[in-house]
């Protein structure tokens, strides 16, 4: 067997293991409908007041600035990416913490699987958990306020979506390393999400930003994926007319993927040094 | 007297253990901020014409986002405080296996959830205060002088949301998977009283749901005093719905609570979890 089938082979049982986990807490799925259909639901309410119930002009306004008028639409794409990032940026952070908690972290590290083995088989095996979040708001979307995007133009979101995962694996794995230096990342998780729900117009155009926080937000691959999916899914844009954004996401990924390689390298020599990886 | 030096003391140990975590202090008053606030405001000011929120003004009546916001944080924190700090915070004792040793001492058991009301209301306005003073100093926050008058209705909630708390501690002391019940009725109940839209808004099966809520008249008092939004019913009725709706939660819930205590003591449950 070569070391490339091993790792490979080493790849599928750590995402095993993990699919195992989460059906063995089925209340979990509970919660992949209960927020994905009511945290933009409330959203969506929250724009009927601020646009006294669909006002031409207030909603005149927002499509100047969000690029469209289909308010509910833009809303659930927005939190479609907020989802997606929350499982990305807790994803391969999380599993090494909890690997770290439980003790097992040292022994992982000591086995000759690629490193790509505990870092991403987990997040890998929490796609299928991402897209039927992904099938609940969309049906939500339909059931609730009727919007159905157009069979091409979902098609085409999916394009984006598959060349958008490396950078948001990219930005989770940036997050990931910081536990082999400090352990616990929770509370940095939760305001470099934060900054991201903020900084990438997630939940607001990002033309509401000040001037700096929008140069901030254009060096940052979710603001890219966001919007092109929002401008293919509703406002019936070809893959042809973001092709740019998708380039500097693109490009974007290659930055934070070394920056990613170099750090995790970095941490991990010096959790070698320090004793980290069965510290907790 | 003895149970009010208790309840003073489990309020200072609560608040005692949240100074001990500095990130955990900083995140619950930010995390607020930057996941609530801050979005919903920019979300709110997208739909501005000429700098004014004319549809805010035409669904409740005043233009003031930042006030309407603001205000709804308010009755969001006391429902969280409600739920996390008081209830579920039992259960983390009872995780961490100090309940029983605490239910062994002599302080009556619904103390317990009195003591953690202090130390989490304390906690709360001491928040509050800080993310007004954000809020007066970024995002221009205005209030009437009348927000004075709202006073009486927010104790009253306060009252209510113990009743609240009561049920809510039963409930999690039966249950295995707490974290999410409380999660996901913490949101339903915050948005239910109006925290960020107007009930009016909600679907008509909910609205029954949202007037049987004390903290639905108490956001709706709060508004028409500080920033003179729309009532969404006669404020003497507001009142009285308040009144009642908190005169019939706190005997439930104390009900509830001791109802829970004898199930746990018969099960036998009181150091699992």
């Amino acid at each position: 067997m070569t070391r490339l089938q091993a790792d490979l082979r080493a790849f599928a049982a750590a995402a095993l293991k993990e699919l195992r986990i989460t059906r063995r807490y089925p209340a979990m799925y509970l919660g992949m409908i209960f927020w994905p259909v009511l945290l933009p639901a409330v959203w969506v309410l929250m724009a009927q007041a601020y646009s006294g119930g669909n006002d031409a002009r207030a909603v005149a306004a927002f499509a100047a600035r969000a690029g469209t008028s289909e308010i509910a639409g833009f809303v659930f794409v927005g939190f479609a990416m907020y989802m997606w990032l929350s499982t990305i940026l807790w994803g391969p952070g999380t599993a090494l913490r909890r690997d770290q908690m439980q003790g097992s972290l040292e022994a992982t590290f000591l086995t000759p699987a690629s490193r790509l083995v505990p870092l991403f088989a987990p997040p890998m095996a929490a796609l299928p958990n991402i897209l039927l979040t992904f099938g609940v708001m969309g049906i939500a979307l339909w059931l609730l306020f009727g919007v159905v995007p157009a069979p091409d133009a979902a098609i085409r979101a999916v394009v984006i979506t598959l060349l958008g995962l490396p950078a948001m694996y990219a930005i989770g794995t940036l997050f990931a390393a910081g536990v082999l230096r400090y352990g616990e990342i929770g509370p940095v998780v939760q305001i470099v999400r934060g900054t991201f729900v903020l900084a990438c117009g997630i939940t607001f155009p990002v033309a509401m930003l000040p001037a700096w926080a929008q140069f901030g937000a254009a060096l940052l691959p979710p603001t890219y994926i966001v919007a092109d999916i929002r401008a293919v899914l509703l406002r019936g844009f070809g893959l042809a007319d973001v092709v740019g954004d998708v380039l500097i996401t693109l490009g974007l990924t290659v930055v934070i993927a070394f920056l990613a390689v170099f750090l995790f390298r970095a941490l991990e020599t010096s959790a070698r040094r320090t004793g980290m990886l069965s510290r907790f | 007297m003895d149970e009010l030096r208790a309840a003073i003391a489990i309020g200072k140990k609560d608040l005692t253990i949240l100074s001990r975590y500095r990130i955990a202090v900083v995140s619950q008053i930010f995390t607020p901020l930057y996941q609530g606030v801050i979005p919903a405001f920019l979300f709110g000011a997208s739909f501005a014409v000429g700098g004014r929120v004319l549809g805010l003004e035409s669904t409740v009546g005043t233009d003031n986002l930042a006030g309407f916001i603001f205000l709804g944080g308010v009755i969001s924190g006391l429902v969280a405080t409600s739920f996390w700090a008081m209830a579920m915070g039992l259960r983390n004792e009872m995780d961490q296996g100090t309940l029983e040793p605490t239910w062994l001492t002599p302080t009556r058991h619904e103390t317990l959830v009195i003591g953690r009301a202090f130390g989490g209301l304390l906690w709360f306005i001491l928040s509050q205060i800080v993310l007004f003073a954000i809020g007066i100093a970024v995002f221009g926050l205005r209030f009437r002088p009348e927000i004075v008058f709202a006073l009486p209705a927010v104790i009253v909630a306060i009252v209510g949301m113990v009743g609240v708390a009561y049920i809510l501690a039963a409930i999690v002391l039966l249950i295995r998977e707490a974290n999410f019940f409380i999660d996901c009725t913490n949101f339903l109940f915050s948005t239910a009283s109006g925290a960020a839209f107007p009930v009016t808004l909600l679907p008509g099966v909910f609205v029954p749901v949202a007037f049987a809520l004390p903290t639905t008249y108490a956001m709706d008092l709060l508004r028409q005093n500080a920033i003179g939004a729309r009532p969404a019913l006669d404020p003497t009725l507001e009142y009285v719905g308040l009144l009642a709706t908190t005169a019939v939660l706190y005997p439930i819930g104390r009900w509830a609570f001791a109802r829970a205590e004898q199930t746990m003591r018969r099960r036998g449950t009181l150091a699992q979890y």
